[in-house]
This record gives C-alpha cells, sequence and structure tokens, in this order.
C-alpha cells in the first residue's frame, strides 16, 4: 500500500531522515516508536505533504506523493492527525465533523451544500464512538484537551482515507480514555491502513498487532512484533537514559 | 426558548423603520434635507464595502488592506461613464471630458470607449475589480503569503495603485479626479428625487448584500471560512483547496467593494484617488472592527456609526476627529476584540442568561 | 599645465581692468549715496553706471534688490536667510563696498544680523530706473546664487563679444564652485564664437576642460555650423566625449542614490525587523517614531543656538532616546496584549500612529525644516560633474554604524542573545528564566530608538512634517517582508536590493512605474520564496 525508498530530508544541513526501505500493507496497523527528534513527526509530515523531502520516493496506492500538495494527497485518501489537536476552535463539534467528511470540496459545491439524512447519520455515528455525540454544539474550541484529540480522530474517520497518520494520540488522555482510543484504532485497523506514533509503551502493546518499527536519529533501527522490539538490545540502549521508563 | 424582542430583531426593526420608513417619509415631507439623505446614502455604500471586507478578515482572518481600491475602481467605472454621457454640455462642448480638455487631449483614450454604454460601465464595475482580485489573489495565497505579509503586499499594492491614479497620464483625471457629473441614465443628479433614489437603492442593494452574505456565512463555504481563520492546516489536510477559496472571498469581497464604490460615486459627485490611498483602505477596517468582526450586522454598524461620528465630529471639534477615532480603535482592539455588536450581545447575554457558547439548539452560525 | 594658463586667461583680464580706476571720484559719488538729497542721488548713480567701474557693481546691484543697508556705517546687503523660531530671521551680512566681501562676527563666524538691526539706505524708484540699462550685469553680482546663475545663462544665449570685460569682472569677485564653470563656459563659448578660427583649437580644449552644464550642446552646436571639416571634427569628438564621460557618471550616481535610498529603507527596516522577529508584530506607528525623532531634533534645534552645528550631534542619541521611550511606553500600556494576535497588533499600532501623527499635528503645525548642519551641506565633488551630497553620505554612513552596532547587540551581548533566543522559542526562552516580558520591551525600546535615530537623519534630505513617517514606511515593510523574519541579514540584502532596483528602474520609467514594477517583482520573488531571503528552517514557525 505504502512504499517509502531512499528517503531523505535534511533541515539546514541536519539530516533528520533518512530511510531506505519501508512498507506498510492493506488493513496493517503500524506502530512507529523511537526517542525525541528521532524524525517520527517529520516521516508524517512528509507522508501527507506538510513537509518537502529533498530526496527520495514515496507511492501510496501507486500513485507518487512526493512534490504534490496537501490537498492532493488528502484527496488520494491519506489523513493525518497532528500531535497538537488541529480542529475548527469557532465552529461546533458537529460543523467541524461536517466539513471533514468526504464529499466534493469545491467552492460551488460548499456553497449550495444541502445535508443528506445518510451523513447526518454517519456524523451521529462516528460522534458515538468518539463520544461527542452529546456534545455537537458546542463549540470545538471549549472541549477538553481529550475531547479534541477524539475530535480530531472523527476528522480523520469521516475522510473515509485510505491511510491514517495518527500522532501521538494518546497523549494527555486517562488511562481510560487511553484504553478506549487504542480500541477505535484496532477497530480502524479493520479497514484501513493505520500509522500510529507513539510514546507510551502499554498503549503501544495494546495495539501493536503486526509490526513495530524504531526510528532513531532519522534511521530505521530495526522492525519487528512488538516483544521482539521491546528486548532488542539497540532499542534498550537508544531509549536508556532518556525515556528508559517507559519501556518498562 | 424563543424570544421576540433579541437585539437581532432589534437591529432589523431599527434600520428598516429608520432608514426605510422615516428617513425618506421626512425627506419627501421637508423635515430631513436632501443633505442627509444623499450623506447616508453614502454611508450605505460603506456599508456594503465593509461587508465584504468582513467576509475577508472577520470570517476568514485574511486582512486585506486595498480593499478602499476596489471601492474606487467601481467608483471610477461609473464616474466616466457620467463624464462621457455629459460629453459635448461642458464647458468646451467637446467630445471629451472637460479634464482632458485641459491636458491638451484631443482624442478620448481607447480604454474609455467601452464606458459609453451604461450596461458595459456597470459590468466593467464589477468585472474589473473581480478579474484583478483573482489574479492578484491567485498569485498571493498560492505562494502562501498570508497573515501579517499579505496585509503588508496588500498595503503596497494599494500604494502602487493610488500613486498610478495620481498621475495625469493615465487619463483619470490625476489629483482632482473625475467630478462634475450631470445625469445618469438621463436622471438629473442634482435634483432632490434623483437623490432620494439612489438613496433607496443603495438601501436596498444594502439589504440585498447583507442577505446575500448571510447566506453565505451560513452556508457550508462561510463555514470553511471560519476554517481558514482557525486552521488553515487541518482545512488542507481534510482536501479542501485553500487557494481556490481565499481567491473566491477575495474576489467577493473586491466585487462587494466595488458594488459600493458604484453607488457612491453618483451620490457623492466626485471620485478621487484620495478615497483609495493606504489610508483609506485600513480606515474601513476599522469600520469593520468598530462594529464588530465576524458578525456581518457588526459590519453594518460599525460603517454606519464611524461615518456618522465622523461628519458630526468634524464639525464640531474639528481638530480632535483623528485623537478620537484612534484612540476609540485603540480601545476596541485590546478590549472589544468582538467590538460594537459583540459588547451588545454580551449586554444582551448578561440580561439574559442566554449565551452563543453555550450553544442554541440550532447549528446555524451567529451573523 | 595647460589647464594653468587658460586660468591666468580668465584671471589676468580683469586684474587690468581694475588698475585703471581712480578710487577717489568713485568714494565720493558712494558718499552721496549714503547722504545726499534723491536728485544727488539720482546724479551719482548715473555718473557710477556711465564710470563702468565694475568694483562698484555689488552696490549697485544692492540698490537694484532693495537690498541695500548701513551697519557700522559700512554699506552692506543681505545674504542668505537663517530661519528660526526665536525671534526674527536672520541673514548673512555682506560688505559691499569698497570691497565685496562677507563680514565676520568677532568670534570669527560669519555674522548673521536680523534685518531690524540695519538701517536701510533707501532710493526712489526713478533712481533704481536709472539701473536698468545695466540689470543684467548687476544680477552677475547679486548675492542670490539663482540669481547670478541666470545672469550668466541669459549672457551665454546672446554670445555678445563686448560683454566680455564685465564678464570677466564678475566672475572674479565668484566664489560659487558651480557660477564659476558656468561663468568661465559663457566666456569660452563666447569667445569660441567671436575669436579667429586659429584660436578655435585652444577655446574647444578649454570647454571641454571646464565642462559646464551646456558645454556638450555648445559643442553640437559649434560643429553643426562649422564649415572647416578639422575643427568641426574636433569639436564633435569632443561633445562625444563628454557624452560618454557623462553617461558612464551618471550610472555612478544612480549606484549612489541606489546605496543612499537603500540606506534610508534599511535605516527603518532594522527597528520594524527586530521587533517583528522577536514579537511579531509589525509596527504600524514605526513610521510615527521617525517622526519623534525628527521632532526631537527639531526641538533642540530651537532651544540651542541656531547658528552652531552642535545641535545635530545632540540631538542624534537624544532622537534615538526619545523614540525609545515612546516605544517603550506604547509597549507598556498596547502592545503588550497583542502579542498573540499580529493583525490586531497592526491595527492597534496604526491607531496609535494616527494619535501620534494627530499630537505632533497638534504641537508643531503642518510644516518645520532642520536647518542642515554647515558641516553636512554641500558634496564631496569626486570629479567634474560627480556630487556626492555629505547629507546623504551622512546617511549612508549611519545606516552602516546603525547595522554594526545593531549586529553587535544582537550577537555579542547578553541581551542579543536572549532576543534571538525569544525570536527563535519563546516558550522555551521563558522556561530557561529569561524574563520575556522585560525583554520585549526593550527591544521595543531599541526598535523605536532606531526609527528615532533614523528620522534624526531624514532631517538632512527633507521638511519634518507630521506625517514625514508615512514616506518610506510601505517600502520598508516591503523591505522586512522580502528579508525574511526578523532576519537583519535578510533585510539588509533586500533593503540594498529594493533601493538600487528602484534608482535603476527609475531611470527608464517613471518613479511609480518603476515602484509598481517592483511590486509585481516582490510578488513574484515571493511565489519562488515565500518566506522571504533567509527563511527559518525546521518544524518550529508552521502554523
Amino acid at each position: 500500500m505504502l512504499n517509502v525508498k531512499n528517503l531523505n530530508v535534511a533541515f539546514g544541513g541536519v539530516k533528520a531522515l533518512d530511510l531506505h526501505d519501508f512498507s506498510v500493507d492493506m488493513n496493517e496497523l503500524r506502530v512507529i516508536i523511537g526517542p525525541n527528534g528521532a524524525g517520527k513527526s517529520t516521516f508524517l509530515d512528509i507522508l501527507c505533504g506538510k513537509t518537502q523531502a529533498d530526496d527520495g520516493e514515496v507511492t501510496f496506492d501507486g500513485n507518487p506523493i512526493l512534490g504534490k500538495k496537501e490537498v492532493d494527497i488528502a484527496n488520494l485518501g491519506i489523513a493525518r492527525k497532528f500531535q497538537k489537536p488541529s480542529i475548527f476552535g469557532s465552529l461546533t463539534v458537529y460543523d467541524n465533523m461536517l466539513l471533514a467528511a468526504r464529499m466534493p470540496k469545491g467552492i460551488f459545491k460548499s456553497m449550495f451544500f444541502k445535508i443528506s439524512s445518510e451523513l447526518k447519520d454517519r456524523i451521529y455515528q462516528v460522534a458515538k464512538m468518539v463520544r461527542l455525540d452529546i456534545h455537537l454544539s458546542k463549540l470545538a474550541g471549549n472541549l477538553s484537551h481529550g475531547q479534541k484529540q477524539w475530535l480530531e480522530i472523527a476528522i480523520v474517520m469521516l475522510q473515509d482515507p485510505k491511510l491514517l497518520l495518527i500522532d501521538e494520540p494518546a497523549a494527555g488522555m486517562s488511562d481510560e480514555e487511553t484504553y478506549r482510543t487504542g480500541e477505535l484504532l484496532t477497530d480502524l485497523a479493520k479497514h484501513h491502513c493505520v500509522i500510529v506514533i507513539e510514546h507510551d509503551m502499554s498503549f503501544v502493546e495494546q495495539i501493536a498487532n503486526r509490526l513495530v518499527s524504531v526510528l532513531v536519529r532519522g534511521k530505521l533501527l530495526m522492525e519487528g512484533s512488538f516483544a521482539e522490539v521491546r528486548n532488542d538490545q539497540r532499542v534498550i540502549d537508544c531509549y536508556l537514559g532518556r525515556t528508559n521508563t517507559q519501556l518498562e | 426558548m424563543k424570544k421576540y424582542l433579541t437585539a437581532d430583531s432589534l437591529f432589523y426593526i431599527l434600520l428598516i423603520t429608520v432608514f426605510l420608513i422615516v428617513l425618506p417619509l421626512g425627506n419627501i415631507l421637508g423635515f430631513v434635507s436632501n443633505n442627509t439623505i444623499s450623506l447616508w446614502g453614502r454611508y450605505f455604500c460603506f456599508a456594503i464595502a465593509a461587508l465584504g471586507i468582513d467576509l475577508i478578515w472577520g470570517y476568514t482572518g485574511v486582512l486585506s488592506m486595498c480593499q478602499a481600491f476596489f471601492f474606487c475602481l467601481g467608483g471610477y467605472s461609473i464616474a466616466m461613464h457620467m463624464l462621457l454621457s455629459a460629453t459635448g454640455k461642458g464647458v468646451y462642448s467637446a467630445a471629451i471630458p472637460d479634464f482632458m480638455v485641459w491636458n491638451q487631449v484631443e482624442t478620448l483614450p481607447f480604454f474609455w470607449e467601452p464606458f459609453h454604454s451604461f450596461g458595459l460601465s456597470l459590468m466593467l464595475a464589477l468585472a474589473l475589480p473581480a478579474i484583478f482580485a483573482f489574479l492578484f489573489g491567485f498569485f498571493v495565497f498560492r505562494s502562501r503569503i498570508k497573515g501579517v505579509y499579505f496585509a503588508i503586499i496588500t498595503q503596497a499594492l494599494a500604494l502602487a495603485v493610488w500613486l498610478i491614479f495620481l498621475r495625469n497620464e493615465t487619463m483619470l483625471g490625476g489629483t482632482n479626479g473625475l467630478t462634475d457629473f450631470k445625469s445618469l441614465l438621463g436622471f438629473e443628479l442634482s435634483n432632490p428625487k434623483t437623490k432620494l433614489g439612489l438613496y433607496l437603492i443603495a438601501f436596498l442593494t444594502l439589504c440585498g448584500t447583507f442577505l446575500f452574505c448571510r447566506w453565505l456565512v451560513n452556508s457550508k463555504f462561510g463555514k470553511v471560512l471560519v476554517g481558514i481563520l482557525d486552521s488553515e492546516s487541518r482545512l488542507s489536510f481534510t482536501a479542501y483547496n485553500v487557494v481556490n477559496y481565499k481567491v473566491a472571498v477575495f474576489v467577493i469581497a473586491a466585487v462587494l467593494a466595488a458594488i459600493g464604490g458604484v453607488l457612491y460615486a453618483p451620490q457623492t459627485g466626485i471620485i478621487t484617488p484620495g478615497r483609495m490611498d493606504v489610508k483609506a483602505s485600513i480606515e474601513m477596517v476599522m469600520w469593520v472592527a468598530l462594529g464588530g468582526r465576524g458578525r456581518l450586522k457588526g459590519a453594518i454598524i460599525g460603517a454606519l456609526l464611524v461615518n456618522y461620528l465622523y461628519s458630526v465630529c468634524t464639525s464640531l471639534f474639528p481638530e480632535s476627529w483623528l485623537y478620537i477615532l484612534g484612540i476609540l480603535f485603540i480601545l476596541t482592539v485590546l478590549f472589544f476584540e468582538k467590538g460594537f455588536w459583540g459588547l451588545i450581545e454580551m449586554l444582551e447575554a448578561k440580561l439574559t442568561g442566554w449565551s452563543p457558547a453555550k450553544g442554541s439548539e440550532s447549528l446555524k452560525a451567529n451573523v | 599645465m595647460k589647464y594653468i594658463f587658460y586660468f591666468l586667461l580668465v584671471f589676468a583680464l580683469p586684474m587690468r581692468l581694475l588698475a585703471e580706476s581712480s578710487v577717489n571720484d568713485t568714494q565720493i559719488q558712494v558718499n552721496t549715496l549714503i547722504s545726499g538729497s534723491d536728485s544727488l542721488k539720482a546724479v551719482a548713480i548715473n555718473s557710477l553706471v556711465a564710470s563702468e567701474k565694475t568694483e562698484v557693481y555689488p552696490l549697485l546691484s544692492a540698490i537694484n534688490d532693495k537690498k541695500l543697508f548701513l551697519y557700522n556705517n559700512i554699506l552692506i546687503t543681505i545674504g542668505e536667510k537663517l530661519s528660526s523660531d526665536i525671534g526674527a530671521d536672520k541673514f548673512k551680512i555682506l560688505q559691499v563696498y569698497p570691497e565685496y566681501k562677507e563680514l565676520t562676527s568677532d568670534n570669527g563666524n560669519f555674522l548673521f544680523l536680523p534685518i531690524s538691526e540695519l538701517k536701510e539706505v533707501e532710493f526712489s524708484r526713478s533712481s533704481r530706473l536709472l539701473l536698468a540699462p545695466i540689470t543684467p550685469y548687476l544680477n552677475l553680482l547679486s548675492p542670490e546664487v539663482e540669481k547670478r546663475k541666470l545672469a550668466y545663462s541669459q549672457f551665454q544665449g546672446l554670445k555678445d563679444k563686448a560683454i566680455l570685460p564685465k564678464l570677466y569682472s564678475a566672475l572674479a569677485q565668484e566664489k560659487h564652485q558651480e557660477i564659476l564653470r558656468l561663468g568661465r563656459e559663457t566666456i569660452f563659448s563666447i569667445q569660441l564664437n567671436s575669436s579667429p578660427a586659429a584660436s578655435h583649437k585652444m577655446w574647444i580644449d578649454s570647454l571641454t576642460l571646464n565642462w559646464g552644464p551646456n558645454t556638450q550642446s555648445i559643442l553640437e552646436e559649434y560643429a553643426a555650423a562649422q564649415s572647416n571639416p578639422e575643427l568641426k571634427n574636433i569639436a564633435s569628438a569632443k561633445a562625444e566625449e563628454l557624452q560618454t564621460k557623462h553617461e558612464r557618471l551618471r550610472m555612478f550616481q544612480n549606484v549612489f542614490s541606489g546605496l543612499s535610498l537603500g540606506s534610508i529603507l534599511i535605516m527603518i527596516a532594522l527597528g520594524l525587523s527586530i521587533v517583528y522577529g522577536l514579537a511579531g508584530v509589525i509596527n504600524m506607528a514605526h513610521g510615527e517614531f521617525l517622526m519623534i525623532g525628527a521632532y526631537t531634533t527639531y526641538c533642540i534645534q530651537s532651544i540651542m543656538s541656531p547658528t552652531s552645528d552642535l545641535f545635530f550631534w545632540v540631538s542624534l542619541p537624544l532622537a534615538f532616546l526619545v523614540s525609545g521611550i515612546w516605544g517603550f511606553v506604547i509597549e507598556r500600556l498596547i502592545i503588550r496584549h497583542l502579542y498573540s494576535r499580529p493583525l490586531e497588533s497592526m491595527l492597534a499600532t496604526w491607531g496609535v500612529g494616527l494619535v501620534l501623527v494627530q499630537i505632533a499635528r497638534s504641537l508643531f503645525g503642518d510644516l518645520t525644516a532642520v536647518r542642515t548642519p554647515s558641516m553636512l551641506s554641500g558634496g564631496w565633488e569626486i570629479v567634474q560633474h560627480l556630487v556626492l551630497p555629505y547629507n546623504r553620505l551622512f546617511i549612508i554612513f549611519l545606516s552602516a554604524f546603525m547595522i554594526t552596532a545593531t549586529y553587535l547587540v544582537l550577537y555579542k551581548s547578553r541581551l542579543g542573545l536572549q532576543i534571538r533566543a525569544v525570536t527563535q522559542n519563546r516558550r522555551m526562552s521563558s522556561c530557561l528564566g529569561i524574563e520575556t516580558n522585560k525583554l520585549d520591551a526593550m527591544t521595543f525600546f531599541l526598535g523605536s530608538g532606531l526609527a528615532g535615530l533614523a528620522g534624526a537623519a531624514m532631517t538632512l534630505i527633507g521638511n519634518v512634517v507630521p506625517d514625514m513617517g508615512q514616506t518610506y514606511i510601505v517600502d520598508s515593510f516591503l523591505v522586512v517582508v522580502t528579508g525574511g523574519v526578523g532576519n537583519i541579514a535578510g533585510s539588509i540584502v533586500s533593503g540594498f536590493g529594493i533601493g538600487f532596483l528602484f534608482k535603476m528602474l527609475e531611470s527608464f520609467f517613471q518613479a511609480v512605474y518603476g515602484k509598481v514594477l517592483i511590486l509585481t517583482l516582490i510578488i513574484l520573488f515571493l511565489q519562488y520564496k515565500p518566506k522571504g531571503l533567509f527563511p527559518d528552517k525546521g518544524r518550529i514557525g508552521e502554523d
């Protein structure tokens, strides 16, 4: 589904990312872990078009995506959830979800848009999944942090993407919320391709059903099942002293 | 919970009774002067332009500092038509406007030709700003110039076109602008009845544009605009082509300004480059800021109120007008982010215990 | 060598003329002018005119201009005006007879006096009319530069050989460089067109060496009329030579103007850029801080003695201080509340500017000017026709100084380190114990102060008016935008770039169209580099 070859990114001479070979299959949930500054978020930035790569080849569903604009990439079916919740604060939760829903998004289509009952049902359904159904008429800016995270996940889901890029979904959530988020993601992975960046190891354990990739200083250190990664000496080494506690 | 006398309905009632009934009737009966009528007629034109500014700045968060230029494009177009329709009746009975005779021009410049016809002039008055805004907006938004950068670029544009219009060789009347209009479509402009007619047209156009804008901001398009204000990147990652939307709203704002300009020129009898300098554009933004950005009613109230205040202050204490304006403006930006209308909404909320944040059952945005 | 010879030619002749005159007769008649009755005065004027003695011409010229006065029993006239707010206008005092020279006061400076301290020597209109036949010659000695210029130009057009002696004698009194050149040109061109062909080559050479304002056209005209092919060729070759030289110089002048404009833009943009980089605020009142600096200079000029240059040098640091304090106060009162809202702060600062302009207008009226210090008036003439005005040179120098000082503050001081830290990451810096609040105010002080300093310098090249800040401010905004966010190197490069480009375009188009073209170029440039010349790289700074 997603293939990455020889991807290179540098910021002002500093290599941020140097990926030789990386791929994700259909309906796979891939977790990327790595210490701070490993290039995880940068990698997602490139996949969604926020940052431009210097060199390399990335194809999604057979389409090259490097050099494409955000909109075109979004139209290919890639959706992104950011580390810091990115939602429309001065619109209601309902409007947030309405804007995200998959539909023609041209100017005139928007001006003469009439909501259909199927779309309405779908919004309510997704809202229920993220437990926002009672807050639909609330302004999104007034939600709690965890609710904003969920709203953004809802936004991403409503886009009906083929590939979801999820950046630290559990940050700032309570244990219970985190667990639910995990369930939501595993559920999504049944029909979608999902890439998740996460620090919280118990959360990773919960959701990692196949492979976990470890990024260190822009390079792919290893790939393997959660158990393999967890017991790998190199991985432990590069977390030592920094995020050791998160591993155990 | 349904209430009948809200600030909203009060606004509509006041607007319509005062401007559609009291003032025109008073004028016909003779206790409202023609001067007052054409003064308010002009303020309506400003209010139309202010609606456009509210769309692009209040809703979308894009600060355009060249709206006065679009306003003047409309004004100049119609002014050119009025001058041409009066040629031959001027002091020199020449086939060209008088100011060209002074500049020793003998033949009408080619770009004046289309303005012989009223229909074409009206079309150009709206099409020129639209095309200009489209091209300029396309290039600027495409390169992701935004925020402060966009404000500065548009400011520079306002400065540049102002300088061009000041020149005599551009055949647009130079510093003196275009003036001395006689008639429009056969109606004598000096006739009080024509003045009242233009006043009513301006008011009805204001109502029309207001309804249009209200429809627009309540449509999904309007929500996308607010989305641009909140998080442009989220919008692009949700597959909206933000550039297109920005260009669209820039064009709409330009056309609204031009409509204001078209109605303005015949009522004032003069249009000069002074109407389109950098200051003029920023002042237009100030109307919206004072009235209440992100609220269409705020834009209208701001334009009417500030201009009314201006005419009152300049006659009472001319020296202090700029102090009043400047300080009022600073205070508004500092303390009343939502402007005058925001203040009224706040007061209303205090009085009735209702607040927009807690939510009304309708999902429509406040306008 | 040749050159010296021609100059001897110019000055030897009048010497001979002067020697012939008998001083005594003249002295008597001059005394009559002071104390005689109207009819006696008329007679005296008549005989002075008839005597054709050129040493009395300055005196007659003063009579003609109605500017003959008595001061300590010396016959004087008044020259350039020295404006000041306190008391009446003062004028430079020039003795007209027996010698034409500037008078000095006890401390060696030129003497300036108000009219009220002088006693006018009056003449009836009819007496003055007696001067009519020689008025053109009198104008050659007028104290007003423009009048003298005009007189020489008129004689140049007349091509009358008979007036040569008068021209020689008048030129002997001349001190103004530009008029000296014009006068010599006049004499040479009359000689060229009236003397025998044998000497023509010499006169052509003299004209070329002298290279006055009209030399090229004189030579071209001569070449067109001349039938002798040799002379014709020489003249046209010389004319062409001058033309190429002239073009080269104009090029250089353009570069210099570009440099000067660039310096001005950079001076203004520096403060803007620092403030923008740190706080993300485009200060629309920045031009008004410049205006405050200019008015500070004006006030200091009014307070201190207007004849000495000291006021200007004192006002430079004071302008910095005063503008800086204003900036500091406004930051504390208004702008600090708006840091997270760049567009609103832009509008609020515009409101501030509005108020400041109105304050200046109420206090100072609409138009005032600061006298250019004598040290900075005039220009440095590198070669003929290439004069670099001292005031422009000073501005370039000052702007270089400001750039260096800003660089040192930003990159070599603790304050600068903190400013740069906050510019890059405000939150992190405040976590590290930098008092961002204090720093914002300091930066605003610095930025506004720089504007004030620029304002003080701007008094050298223009009037001091309440809205003077508006003149360059939009261009300076463009400089900041083109340069990149809060990047000083970027501002410098783009400042000079825009300055040069503008002056270059201006030599091809009208200034206005040059401006439009530059705006278009900047928009096109931003298509490729939307964040300016030197953008911030990396993940921070997005959204």
